[in-house]
């Protein structure tokens, strides 16, 4: 199961030019540089090289659906992006990008995140589950199973984050009611409406007592 | 049946644009959209963005090798902005870089020299310069002026509709990639692939055959995605043709939210007329509809309105005009009802105004004047097949209306704080394009020689199910399972010149030519086997891919039947075209006969303010449908929830703002709410009302994507009930949504004098009739 997999990641080369160039750019010696002086621009450049180089590229170490990942990315890059990006985990959808739809929603050690909202460093040496890994191979999770039997879902891309929050408001312990999940499934917004089913899927693998 | 897409979905493989593999040599896409909502277009300096990492081309409308024009009802939209900016965020540039981040950062150093000219984003200001996008338009029923003099009561008013926000969670986009010959193929998430197709050529300066457009399926669209991702497939496809590479293009969330239009705010001034006995024998209205800058689908919009402007009442004498007013907002589109749903809040609104006046319950009113057949709608159409009152009345038999009312009643008694109200949205949708050319569909089915069968048609999947409709009716017809049946994407290749998924007609146009098709097919293998087996074909028939003989098993079964009609050279192949019969509409008299059918239904909505906070509940819908015949319940069931949930939202809490320089406010889902679990009432009862359906309508079963939006409209009437019974004196203006802070305005309104809520309370026999 857990397989070696080593830098699988040509993709993050793509952003090398344009982080090099921000954070010259950015740079302390940079804002110096704005006074005249080729002594002073050149000293800048200089430093300027180190910096950028320093913090290129982050080594980080994952475990993502059973599967382990050493990888280096970028500082910056999100683990939506990382996922979908440079994993081609497409599964995990960007509804938004600012932590308001819900659409990315994955399980970082077992607690429900919004994958846009968290840098893909912050989770150094976790375990990450997302869409994909939910089921073992061809037996689906009774979560999927739930939403498949209710219709818990029409265009389905919201459906992945749906899935993954659900699990984790079962897990959680807040899904005893139909107000409780109302309550703790609030944050992933289905545009289509098909709440009620999503409510009734969740009853019905909370009720099934299997386990999740 | 389930959706067929369950199981993709479930495990995150379902395949959408943004997760479509990228090709080697992809180049990313970033708009920059103008900062100004009205300019004369003076320069634009793009040596930085040039210069920036990754970038490789910045396109201009000088690239644009053919016209620069996507309009397409009237041709006034350009697709980069030429000599002038008409909203903010009108696209005036394409940044193409290596990755999509070089892409966004690089759209930022560009600045625009743009001249200020003046903004206008108020509607009726727009029509009286003059700025409309075509012509008003009235329609016209008996005599108003007339009948004025015979009304026992004349109500008169002013409504307004916010616009609102499509908020598909899939964001806009497209994918084009340079085909051999000369060509693009463009993979777009639209719900228009021909719409894309025809600009793209006319934007390229090529032929439409030279333009493909693939589409899978979308992250919803609910008429977003009609005309207005026009835009993004013709711009991806602009990169693709001149750049000579792929080029990806998919709009981040505040890009998609301050560039695309939405549902139109309208607002309107009515004059309704009643007789003694609340029979309605009047009524004139005039909509001003914000179209934004540019034209879209907006006189389309405007029509709907005036069809739906008596929604499902029978008012003999009408007079119903609609202006489509220019305005510097992003062009506002179509959105599920179309318009309807405006017309229809007005005369809602026109309503509860009356029983507001007169003392009365609403749906005293309103169930009074439901329409009968015989009676015909101020477009000409005749009633027929009329489920109003067969609605109506399974509703208060099912859920009690008058018992309702007096619970309802009696809690407010006894609640100080807390009220209740109770309102009934009956509704009556026209289904078919008012367009009447565009009510033709084409299906192409190939049976392989195995037995399975690939459908191709012009329907769009984008979560209303249509696929797996599409796939019932091929297995229906041809009499073998839904498993040996394909669902292709829909392609402009195969299925050429299609109409958009869109007017709640796409399962009956596209299933009617599928089930053309198929019938073909059938025919054609059922004669090969009589000829085979030395049977009478009279009598033959496929069930179960069994083949009958007069009811008994014969010789043979699908799979052989299929395999030795090929070895006898016969053609698997059929292409079938459908128009829905006996439609027309003469628009130099604005009448005729332009719907397939009419599909109706009555719920009654519950909500329940507090009064101390302004906030609310919507309680309770509980509603009887008309569904025709369904043979997908469960998808059609979803249609129904999925519908009301939207118009709940679009009644209370979504709510679009602009400034007066028209900028988008609400441009985030932090300050524009869209219904989430919480806004689904407790009580949702959605009841099949049993009816044959309609011939025009796929295997009798009624179309249910649009009409039960405007269920919707019955909660901001529930709240304003709610209001009335905190605060008689208070007659809300007629203004949605109905978000808690204006409902807390009306609950603490200033009191006029002692004298006006006395006023108010007096009976209907009592109240004063204005003029």
């Amino acid at each position: 199961m857990a397989q070696e997999n080593l830098n699988p990641t040509a993709p993050a080369d793509d952003h090398d030019e344009a982080r090099r160039t921000f954070l010259k750019q950015t740079s302390v010696l940079t804002a110096l540089a704005l006074t005249p002086g080729p002594v002073v621009q050149a000293a800048a450049a200089q430093w300027d090289e180190k910096v950028a180089a320093a913090f290129e590229k982050v080594p980080l170490k994952l475990d993502i659906n059973g599967k382990k990942y050493r990888l280096q990315v970028e500082p910056r890059t999100t683990l939506l992006d990382l996922l979908r990006e440079q994993l081609h985990l497409t599964g995990t959808k960007k509804g938004c990008d600012y932590g308001q739809c819900g659409a990315c929603t994955v399980h970082v050690d077992g607690q429900r995140v919004n994958s846009c909202l968290t840098l893909a460093v912050m989770q150094d040496g976790r375990k990450v589950t997302t869409i994909e890994g939910l089921a073992e191979g061809d037996k689906l999770h009774p979560m999927q199973e739930a939403f498949i039997k209710h219709d818990g879902f029409q265009c389905g891309y919201c459906t992945p984050g749906q899935i993954m929050s659900a699990v984790a408001c079962i897990r959680e312990g807040h899904a005893n009611s139909e107000g409780e999940i109302r309550e703790y499934m609030s944050g992933n917004i289905c545009r289509c409406g098909a709440y009620p089913n999503i409510v009734a899927a969740i009853q019905e693998v909370k009720n099934g007592g299997q386990k999740v | 049946m389930h959706n067929l897409d369950a199981a993709g979905h479930v495990r995150g493989e379902s395949q959408y644009l943004d997760d479509i593999p990228v090709q080697r040599g992809t180049l990313h896409a970033a708009v920059y959209g103008s900062p100004l909502a009205h300019g004369k277009l003076l320069s634009l300096n793009l040596e930085a963005a040039r210069r920036a990492p990754g970038v490789v081309r910045i396109l201009t409308a000088q690239d644009i090798p053919g016209e620069n024009q996507i309009g397409g009802i009237v041709p006034d939209e350009e697709l980069l902005a030429g000599s002038h900016v008409h909203f903010q965020g009108m696209p005036v540039a394409l940044v193409l870089a290596e990755t999509e981040p070089q892409a966004r950062a690089a759209v930022k150093l560009i600045t625009a020299d743009i001249e200020p000219l003046p903004i206008i984003t108020d509607p009726r200001e727009a029509q009286a310069k003059g700025e409309l996008i075509v012509p008003p338009r009235t329609f016209r029923l008996g005599d108003p002026a007339a009948a004025w003099a015979e009304c026992a009561h004349i109500i008169e008013g002013t409504a307004e509709n916010g616009g609102q926000e499509h908020l598909y969670i899939e964001t806009q986009g497209a994918y084009a990639y340079p085909t051999d010959g000369g060509g693009v193929r463009v993979h777009s998430s639209t719900q228009g692939p021909t719409a894309v197709q025809r600009h793209t050529a006319r934007v390229l300066g090529t032929g439409m055959h030279k333009v493909e457009i693939d589409v899978t399926r979308l992250g919803g669209g609910f008429g977003g995605k009609e005309d207005q991702a026009t835009t993004w497939g013709a711009l991806a496809a602009l990169g693709a043709f001149v750049t000579k590479k792929p080029v990806k293009l998919v709009l981040g969330r505040h890009d998609d939210l301050r560039m695309t239009g939405k549902r139109h705010p309208y607002t309107s001034d009515f004059k309704l007329g009643l007789s003694a006995d609340l029979k309605l024998l009047a009524y004139e209205v005039t909509f001003y509809q914000n179209a934004g800058a540019a034209a879209d689908l907006s006189p389309a919009v405007l029509e709907r309105t005036l069809f739906h402007a008596c929604n499902t009442y029978f008012i003999p004498n009408v007079r119903a005009t609609a202006y489509s007013c220019r305005t510097h907002l992003p062009p506002n589109t179509a959105f599920r009802g179309f318009g309807g749903p405006q017309g229809m809040f007005v005369i809602e609104s026109a309503i509860a105004k009356a029983a507001d006046e007169l003392g009365v319950l609403a749906w005293e009113i309103q169930r009074r004047n439901l329409l009968q057949d015989g009676q015909v709608f101020p477009y000409g159409q005749r009633v027929e097949d009329c489920n109003a009152e067969l609605s109506w009345q399974a509703a208060d038999q099912k859920f009690e209306l008058k018992k309702w009312q007096a619970e309802v009643d009696a809690f407010n008694q006894q609640s100080p704080v807390r009220k209740r109200g109770l309102a009934v949205m009956p509704i009556c949708f026209g289904i078919s394009f008012t367009k009447t050319a565009m009510n033709q569909a084409r299906a192409l089915v190939h049976i392989y020689t195995d037995g399975s069968v690939g459908v191709s048609t012009g329907a769009v999947e984008m979560g209303q199910g249509v696929n797996t409709k599409m796939i019932q009716v091929a297995a229906r017809t041809l009499g073998i399972s839904p498993k040996r049946v394909r669902l292709e994407t829909t392609n402009t290749t195969r299925v050429a010149n299609t109409s958009p998924s869109a007017a709640s007609a796409t399962a009956d146009l596209n299933g009617k030519a599928v089930e053309m098709a198929c019938r073909e097919l059938r025919t054609r293998l059922l004669r090969h086997a009589a000829e085979d087996l030395k049977m009478n074909y009279e009598g033959l028939e496929i069930q179960d891919e069994q083949v009958l003989a007069a009811g008994k098993p014969a010789e043979t079964n699908w799979e052989k039947l299929v395999s030795t009609a090929y070895w006898k050279r016969v053609n698997l192949s059929e292409n079938a075209h459908y128009a829905t019969p006996d439609l027309w509409f003469d628009q130099t008299q604005e009448k005729g006969h332009p719907f397939a059918y009419h599909v109706y239904g009555t719920a009654l909505v519950q909500a329940t303010v507090d009064a101390m906070r302004g906030t609310y509940d919507v309680d309770a819908v509980r509603l009887v449908h008309d569904f025709g015949q369904s043979f997908t319940p469960g998808i059609d069931r979803g249609q129904i929830e999925g519908g009301l949930v939207q118009g709940l939202g679009w009644m209370t809490m979504e709510e679009l703002i602009y400034n007066q320089d028209g900028r988008l406010l609400s441009n985030a889902l932090s300050t524009y709410k869209v219904p989430d679990l919480y806004s689904v009432p407790k009580v949702l009862d959605v009841e099949f009302l049993e009816t044959p359906g309609h011939p025009n309508a796929i295997l009798r079963a009624k179309a249910v994507g649009e009409p039960p939006l405007m269920y919707g409209l019955g909660a901001y009437f529930a709240i304003r009930n709610a209001v009335r019974a905190f605060r008689p004196d208070v007659r809300p203006e007629f203004s949605a949504p109905f978000t808690p802070e204006k409902v807390l305005l009306n609950l603490y309104a200033a009191r006029e004098s002692a004298a006006a809520p006395a006023a108010s309370q007096a009976s209907g026999a009592e109240a004063s009739v204005r003029n």
